[in-house]
């Protein structure tokens, strides 16, 4: 292999490493506040790399079938491969880790987000717990209940730029001078909205529900398993985050910017779920059918007949 | 010979000794009928080409049937997925009786379909069409369920489709003295607007009901349910293709030559027509307990996406609804025989009962899961290549609220996806099906075959962008530029197949060695009553299966759209036509003076308005 392809391959670990450590370190920061706002003192914010790597010693006794094996390695997969076609860095118009930033669109990233997930409920549908097969059957109800606002809100940002890719919308952003957050805001707001329902906090953490599913999909898996999960979920946090920023926030040119602009959407979602109490799943899919798809319906009108 | 002549020939033939060697063993009719249809495909793909032309005179008309680049892609279609469900078909159909009867039908299908790809002129369309509704008729009562109701809910749909149908051939021949097909694209243009919009809409109908668009689609739930798997494999994948094939020559050929107005309706209308199918058949294919109802609504549902994708129009938007019909035709046959197999080895479909058969029947769970993935348009599988294409054509053509009703459809069909392979495949083990076994060879080969078409062209759609790119521009849409293993769309947005699929399988034979490999000899197998239940052991009789009422959730969350099927519609406008007629039969009072006052009141109106009828 030529210098060019090592290169390459470095970038693309560099990229994995990085989405790792802010993945894991919000973790460690949520976990923190939580505890703060409940007047607890909390676990040090460096918590979660103990467990994961802790867990990532342990071995695993039973199994069973071979889903369940593979079902981490599905939901590790398409994290992963998210975000290879996500532009993590970007500065004078160049891309910085540009793994295969321009292979791959916002229709293709879609589909590839969803690969995850059904590839872990598969594998948490073989363990047989009936607390997992709950989690899949309200997880994925709620995903068709947020996609709806979600991707109307795209379909506004794709309108208006006239491109489905995430690098076509960061040129149209830099070319402007704006950033897409005040070009269209109705999208914006139908999308951070939409946001409440992807990060699984309350209320919408009806797949997780600790309280009542003794934490759904995952509740069979331990060990090496468990923390390719807790891998896969930091890694994919940090695959949404970046893609917000990207089409939302123009980009970010420095890792202090990325860092800057991903917490504070973050806290969108982490804030608005320590105050709330959970909703039924029902009441959840009608919340995103209700108020966030209209902002969305009115954010591609806004586009097609105002702009 | 002549190649076409001889491939209908063989396939009747077939048909005929398959009937007859059932005298001799069962076993030997099935065998007869897939080597019939092997052969009719040797012929298809090893000689038969664009050249040949056949001409029987029939008294006054000539029937001419050729083959052009736009039918050979239906016809391969058709020839590989009709050998594998043959194939298939042999052990499936192993000791059900009347398999004679079963064969001749089946064969007669493949027939009937072959010469309506090959039809030239109208009239052996139409002649073709109606064998194929009537062999497809004659198998959906062959299992014996309901068959009153099922059946005569799909001949009055199709009856309606073949009026409308022979009624244009009709006023088709009184405009242009000719039945040829080419003659209707050539002059179409110097129709008046009206004869446009009439033609157009009795032959919109004519293939609508075939390919289950509503409002004409109340039959296809149940006929696709109840007829063996064996033949659902193709009358869900290719006779509903047919339908297609029928809306390409229209919507492509036809209507490009038309004044704009009317048509442009249509294409909106049909557009519209075909997404809400597709959403609300989805949803209702969510809420079936059942793996056929379940497979057969989904069909419903991406019939619509493939319906949209013509009625559209634009170059994308056309491709991605013949690769998409390809892909449906390849995936939806796997998974009917994947639950034809599931049937023969216990017996049930019910997915409310079946449960954990990943372990019994692996070989059948990999073709489930690679074809469910390609169904819910997952990359890197070729559906995922049907679907993007479909919504960057809706995005680049300005149908903003269409790709959200297609992504609605898309997003709940992840729901009975993962029903599907859940309800079958994974959860609680039963004691009722410890003894499973997997099906043979003979079963397990074709629906491998489906599967792995399915990453190939999922890889190198490019394969099929060839044949697909020469047929749209025999259908006059002009030079299409294609790439091996890209996919791009008007605004030079594009996926690389080949670096996903590089990307995907790379990171996942990485992780899955790292997890699956070490941990699978160091742990060992333990039931599923053996999980972590809060510290309470279950015991040996308790159920921990949850497969009852899986998506209870979101079925509230969609009542308010569910209270009314189209069925209620037309048992409405049943109950209408009842109270008029029950009106009419008041006429009839069996009182003589009454008779004779009509008569005096018919002379009137004929004393009244003889200047008007008369002159």
């Amino acid at each position: 292999m030529d210098t060019n392809s090592w290169i390459s391959i470095l970038g693309f670990i560099a990229t994995v490493v990085l989405a790792f450590t802010v993945g894991v370190s919000y973790g460690g920061i949520v976990r923190k506040i939580t505890a703060r706002i409940q007047n607890r003192v909390g676990p040090p914010v460096y918590q979660n790399f103990f467990d994961i790597f802790k867990l990532y010693s342990k071995s695993t006794a039973v199994n069973h079938g071979w889903m369940q094996h593979l079902g981490p390695a599905f939901a590790i997969t398409a994290s992963v491969t998210s975000l290879m076609f996500i532009p993590v860095l970007n500065g004078q118009g160049e891309f910085w880790f540009a793994n295969l930033n321009f292979k791959g669109d916002l229709i293709f990233l879609l589909y590839m987000m969803v690969f995850g997930s059904l590839g872990m409920a598969l594998g948490a549908g073989q363990t047989g717990n009936p607390n997992s097969a709950i989690g899949v059957s309200r997880g994925l109800s709620q995903m068709v209940g947020y996609e709806i606002p979600w991707v109307l809100a795209l379909v506004a940002l794709m309108l208006q730029t006239k491109s489905t890719s995430i690098t076509g919308i960061m040129d149209y952003q830099i070319a402007h001078g704006t950033w897409m957050m005040f070009e269209s805001p109705l999208a914006f707001i139908a999308a951070l909205m939409a946001m409440l329902g992807m990060f699984h906090y309350a209320p919408f953490d009806v797949t997780f529900a600790p309280a009542e599913l003794s934490s759904g999909p995952a509740s069979e898996f331990g060990g090496k398993y468990l923390a390719m999960m807790m891998t896969s979920g930091s890694i994919f946090a940090f695959v949404k985050l970046a893609l917000f920023v990207d089409i939302f926030m123009g980009g970010a040119s420095n890792l202090i910017m990325l860092v800057v602009k991903t917490f504070l959407l973050y806290m969108v979602p982490v804030l608005y779920g320590i105050v709330s109490p959970r909703y039924r799943t029902e009441q959840s899919i009608r919340y995103f059918w209700g108020w966030p798809t209209l902002i969305g319906v009115l954010g591609v009108l806004y586009v097609v007949f105002v702009r | 010979m002549n190649s076409l002549l001889l491939i209908i020939l063989i396939l009747l033939g077939g048909a005929i000794l398959a009937y007859l060697s059932k005298r001799i063993s069962p076993m030997l009719s099935s065998i007869v009928s897939f080597l019939a249809i092997t052969s009719a495909a040797l012929v298809f793909f090893f000689l038969a080409n664009d050249q040949e032309i056949v001409k029987i005179s029939l008294g006054d008309f000539v029937l001419e049937w050729g083959l052009n680049a736009y039918s050979w892609i239906f016809g391969a279609m058709v020839m590989v997925m009709a050998t594998l469900a043959s194939l298939f078909s042999i052990f499936y159909m192993k000791g059900k009786d009347r398999l004679g009867y079963f064969n001749l039908n089946f064969d007669l299908s493949v027939m009937a379909m072959m010469g309506i790809l090959f039809s030239l002129d109208w009239v052996s369309f139409f002649i073709f069409w109606e064998i194929m509704t009537w062999s497809s008729f004659l198998i959906i009562v062959y299992n014996g369920i309901s068959e009153g109701k099922i059946g005569i809910k799909y001949m009055i749909f199709s009856a309606i489709g073949g009026y409308a149908m022979l009624l244009a051939l009709v006023v088709t021949r009184s405009q242009i003295h000719s039945f040829l097909i080419t003659d209707l694209i050539h002059s179409f243009a110097g129709f008046s607007g009206n004869m446009q919009a009439l033609l157009g809409l009795l032959f919109l109908t004519a293939f609508g009901v075939k390919s289950a668009v509503m409002p004409l689609h109340v039959w296809a739930p149940r006929a696709y349910a109840d007829s063996p798997m064996s033949y659902t494999a193709i009358f869900s994948g290719l006779l509903s293709k047919m339908g297609i094939f029928g809306f390409g020559i229209m919507l492509i050929a036809v209507f490009s030559h038309s004044v704009d107005g009317t048509i442009f309706v249509y294409r909106e209308v049909l557009a519209w027509l075909a997404a809400i199918t597709s959403v609300i058949a989805t949803f209702y294919a969510v809420i079936q307990t059942d793996a056929k109802r379940l497979l057969a609504y989904s069909s419903i549902a991406q019939l619509g996406y493939i319906v949209m994708g013509l009625a559209i129009g634009t170059k994308l938007a056309v491709m991605a609804a013949l690769f998409l019909a390809i892909m449906h035709a390849i995936y939806k046959g796997t998974l009917f025989m994947v639950v034809g197999a599931v049937e023969r080895q216990t017996g049930i479909t019910d997915m409310t009962r079946l449960g954990a058969l990943i372990r019994k029947m692996p070989w059948t769970f990999f073709a489930a899961l690679l074809s469910i993935i390609a169904l819910a348009g997952i990359p890197p599988l070729g559906g995922f290549v049907g679907k993007w294409m479909l919504y960057e054509s809706l995005i680049t053509s300005d149908h903003y609220f269409l790709i959200i009703l297609a992504f609605l459809s898309s997003t709940a069909a992840f729901l009975y996806s993962f029903r599907f392979l859940f309800g079958i495949f994974l959860g609680q083990e039963e004691k009722e099906f410890e003894n499973v076994k997997e099906v043979p060879f003979t079963m397990v080969l074709p629906m491998l075959i489906g599967s792995l078409l399915l990453v190939v062209f999922g890889t190198f759609p490019g394969l099929l962008f060839k044949p697909l790119a020469s047929a749209m521009s025999f259908l006059g849409m002009g030079d299409v530029s294609w790439n091996m293993s890209m996919l791009s769309n008007g605004w030079g947005d594009h996926v690389d197949t080949l670096d996903v699929i590089n990307s995907v399988v790379i990171i996942f034979v990485l992780v899955a060695i790292f997890l699956g490999l070490k941990n699978r000899k160091r742990t060992r197998y333990v039931s599923t009553k053996d999980i972590h239940t809060s510290g309470e052991i279950p015991t040996e009789n308790e159920n921990l299966t949850y497969a009852v009422d899986f998506y209870k959730p979101f079925e509230r969350a969609i009542a308010p759209v569910m209270k009314r099927k189209m069925d209620f519609y037309y048992n409405k406008f049943g109950e209408g036509l009842e109270t008029f007629f029950d009106f009419l039969r008041r006429v009839y009072t069996g009182n003589g003076q009454t008779y004779a006052f009509y008569v005096i009141v018919f002379l009137v109106i004929l004393i009244v308005f003889s200047q008007q009828i008369f002159f």
